[in-house]
């Protein structure tokens, strides 16, 4: 009897140890490869032997409500090309694509180009999923010099382009112009010190409770207080060094913001500031120019923009660009990669980004691009297409290279800005958190 | 030695044939859809990987340790364990009263009960977009309500902890139905004539509730504090439609849809936390049937 107990727990256990077994081998086969690193676009590919596909698919999350101009763009490609193009809604925002496009290398069916956001392209670009598109482009005839600088280089790392600009955008300064008006103000403000002394004069004349609002956590209020720092001498990182954080610009940056808030001309928006704003219930703000034209046809006040203003440090350089590029699937064939580069260039051609930034308020992208009827039909733009040329710089690489930085930042300043936190050692943790994320989450993958 | 049957041995195999007829096709679906799955994801817990990427390091049991020792992991505990205790306990008291409540004789009780049930069955997103309306300091409805009385309504979405009060309230309210009529079920199934024996007995109406009807309720009792607990642990929709960055409100479940989905992208910790969630879920179940079903008095 004993002797059948054992065989029969012999038998369970051999067969356990098999089921475990083969699962093993499954879930390996199945996983990523561990302790392998990724060579993304780096096959050597003869561009000059590479002909065209016949047909791809473009990803788009249609940014700027763009779905109609996209197809226009997309069917004009078509008729000059004779490349068929399958445009798919891949997510409602810049997320929710890079969020698809990650989970579909595992299938390989993926878009061939594809759009990316500035705080996406970089992360697919570490998981070996973009191809580095500087020789594709070139076969594809596209030309790369007439993109704005800086709009290009946000898409360089160790000298090579994983995206070209697309539907770009800044942050600019909006102001209420029929408050600045009846408060006596002529100009908009050239920097912070400034903009203190607009606000509590718009207070004083009883026009407005709040003058200026900070944006909340959902809001980017990294990007959109990039501006701010930078001024004061700071940032939210050098390259991957976190200190700038705990720099003594930044947190008199910051500290400056959260006296803003608890001295009463200036609020964080428990919403949008765009949408304060347009309600007439903040004065100032500075938002995306792709609101420019959202916020200009629901004002029901004229609308006034500016350049950003600068900091008692740096005055010129405090534009931080922003918005989204295309780039290519290292996932496709050769062949679809050359296509998408020519569709790359086709919806980003001098004539076509100003047909998509009239149709979505994004910037022009060429610097070649005649916007003078773009600027006929609403004088604001010329303002913001003036501040891209001769005011942005890159952002800083923790914000948007670093996986959850972005997050990380912006619940920092909603903490601090709305309670009286202690800037210093709010920023310290800050500082912390983003060397956590950099050590754990990043760095390794840097490194292989 | 006994030698087997041969007609026993036919038997058993024609019995097996069987079971793998009818049960083969569910079991492999289950195998491939559930274990399978169960088993990917925690290996995946003990690898250093980015969602979408084709390589990976091994991080053996580091995402347990930062999950059980990093700051991120502590508040995510913090959040998680009074999100679940105050919408369980609040779920369920305020259910009782209302069951106790729908459960008299007055006109338009089935109004009612109809009122209390139907938010259960709708969308969690629906739920949480209409409360947006409701709590926008700006825009909402109880702004607007607030400030006709001379008040300020509370900034709900910019502080933290605030926010959790926000989602507790709209989670109760949601959810707040389900345990009433499950309790009503339960308090018309309590035998009346027990009921009429302790009013003869001259027991008050607080001795018969608590010496008798709870007593008597507690299979029910049971029943919703299993279901109510794993409910609220695995709370999600609600969370992420009124505060999409998880400020204040990262419970265990919204926290590993931002480590996984959301900004951080990291698989493996993703994977490390629905594995913990597995273990505690199945930690919790069995210990409430292991020891606080003895206690339950089946009428």
């Amino acid at each position: 009897m004993s002797h059948r107990i054992r065989q029969t727990r012999a038998k369970r256990v051999t067969t356990t140890f098999a089921v475990l077994g083969v699962a093993a081998l499954g879930l390996t086969a199945c996983g990523p490869a561990v302790g392998s690193t990724d060579a993304s676009g780096s096959t050597e590919v003869d561009w000059a032997s590479i002909e065209p596909a016949e047909s791809i698919s473009f990803w788009t999350n249609h940014p700027g409500g763009s779905q109609e101009v996209e197809q226009q763009l997309v069917d004009g490609f078509t008729e000059e090309t004779g490349i068929e193009v399958e445009i798919v809604t891949a997510g409602a925002n810049y997320e929710e694509v890079s969020q698809r496009f990650q989970t579909a290398q595992t299938s390989g069916d993926v878009g061939d180009l594809v759009v990316m956001s500035d705080a996406t392209w970089f992360t697919n670009h570490v998981n070996g999923s973009l191809l580095a598109l500087d020789d594709a482009f070139a076969a594809a005839g596209g030309d790369t010099s007439t993109y704005n600088e800086t709009l290009f280089d946000d898409y360089l790392y160790e000298d090579a382009h994983y995206a070209v600009p697309y539907a770009r955008s800044t942050t600019i300064y909006y102001y209420n112009a029929d408050h600045y008006a009846e408060a006596g103000l002529t100009e908009a403000p050239t920097t912070w010190e400034e903009v203190r002394e607009h606000s509590l004069a718009l207070v004083d004349a009883g026009v407005t409770d709040t003058a200026f609002s900070f944006p909340p956590a959902e809001d980017y209020p990294a990007w959109m207080m990039n501006n701010l720092v930078w001024g004061y001498g700071g940032g939210w990182s050098d390259e991957w060094d976190a200190s700038a954080v705990t720099s003594d610009g930044t947190v008199e940056a910051v500290q400056f913001a959260q006296d803003a808030v608890q001295d009463g001309w200036a609020n964080v928006s428990s919403g949008s500031p765009a949408d304060d704003f347009a309600a007439g219930a903040t004065s100032q703000f500075i938002g995306s120019t792709g609101s420019l034209g959202g916020v200009t046809e629901t004002a029901g006040f004229e609308v006034g923009v500016a350049f950003l203003p600068g900091g008692p440090v740096e005055q010129e350089l405090v534009v931080p660009t922003g918005g989204a590029g295309v780039a290519i699937s290292a996932a496709s064939t050769p062949e679809e990669q050359l296509a998408a580069a020519m569709l790359a260039d086709h919806l980003t051609s001098a004539e076509n980004t100003v047909a998509f930034s009239s149709q979505t308020g994004y910037m022009p992208v060429r610097s070649d691009a005649d916007a003078s009827a773009l600027y006929a039909e609403n004088p604001n733009f010329e303002v913001a297409v003036e501040q891209l040329e001769s005011r942005t710089r890159t952002q800083d690489y923790l914000r948007v290279f670093l996986p959850g930085g972005d997050l990380a930042l912006a619940t920092a300043l909603q903490r601090i800005l709305t309670t009286d936190a202690d800037v210093e050692e709010s920023l310290a943790a800050l500082q912390a958190e983003l060397e956590g994320l950099y050590e754990n989450d990043l760095r390794p993958q840097l490194e292989g | 030695m006994p030698t087997a049957n041969p007609h026993r041995q036919r038997q058993r195999r024609r019995d097996a044939l069987v079971f793998l007829a009818f049960a083969g096709p569910n079991l492999l679906l289950i195998a491939a859809f559930v274990y399978y799955p169960l088993l990917s994801n925690a290996y995946f817990s003990t690898l250093n990987w980015r969602m979408g990427a084709t390589s990976a390091t091994s991080a053996g049991i580091d995402n347990y340790i930062r999950l059980f020792t990093s700051p991120q992991g502590a508040e995510m505990w913090r959040v998680t364990i009074t999100f679940t205790v105050v919408t369980v306990v609040a779920s369920m008291v305020l259910g009782l009263l209302v069951a106790l409540a729908l459960g008299r004789r007055i006109p338009g009780v089935t109004a009612g009960r109809t009122a209390i049930f139907s938010p259960y069955v709708l969308s969690g997103v629906g739920v949480g977009m209409v409360w947006n309306f409701i709590f926008d300091p700006q825009l909402g409805v109880l702004g607007h309500v607030l400030r006709a009385f001379g008040a300020r309504s509370p900034e709900w979405y910019l502080d933290a902890d605030l926010a959790l009060v926000m989602v507790i309230v709209v989670y109760v309210w949601k959810h707040l139905g389900f345990c009433a009529v499950v309790f009503l079920a339960g308090l018309q199934s309590i035998p009346s004539d027990l009921i009429e024996a302790a009013r003869i007995d001259r027991a008050g109406a607080l001795t018969r509730f608590f010496k008798l009807t709870l007593p008597l309720l507690s299979p029910t009792v049971f029943f919703l504090t299993v279901t109510t607990i794993l409910s609220s642990m695995q709370a999600f929709d609600i969370l992420k439609i009124m505060t999409p960055s998880g400020n204040g409100t990262n419970t265990i479940v919204f926290e590993l849809f931002l480590q996984g989905f959301g900004p951080y992208q990291n698989a493996g910790y993703a994977a490390a936390i629905s594995v913990v969630l597995f273990v505690v879920l199945f930690a919790i179940t069995a210990f409430q049937m292991r020891f606080i079903e003895r206690r339950v008095h089946y009428a």
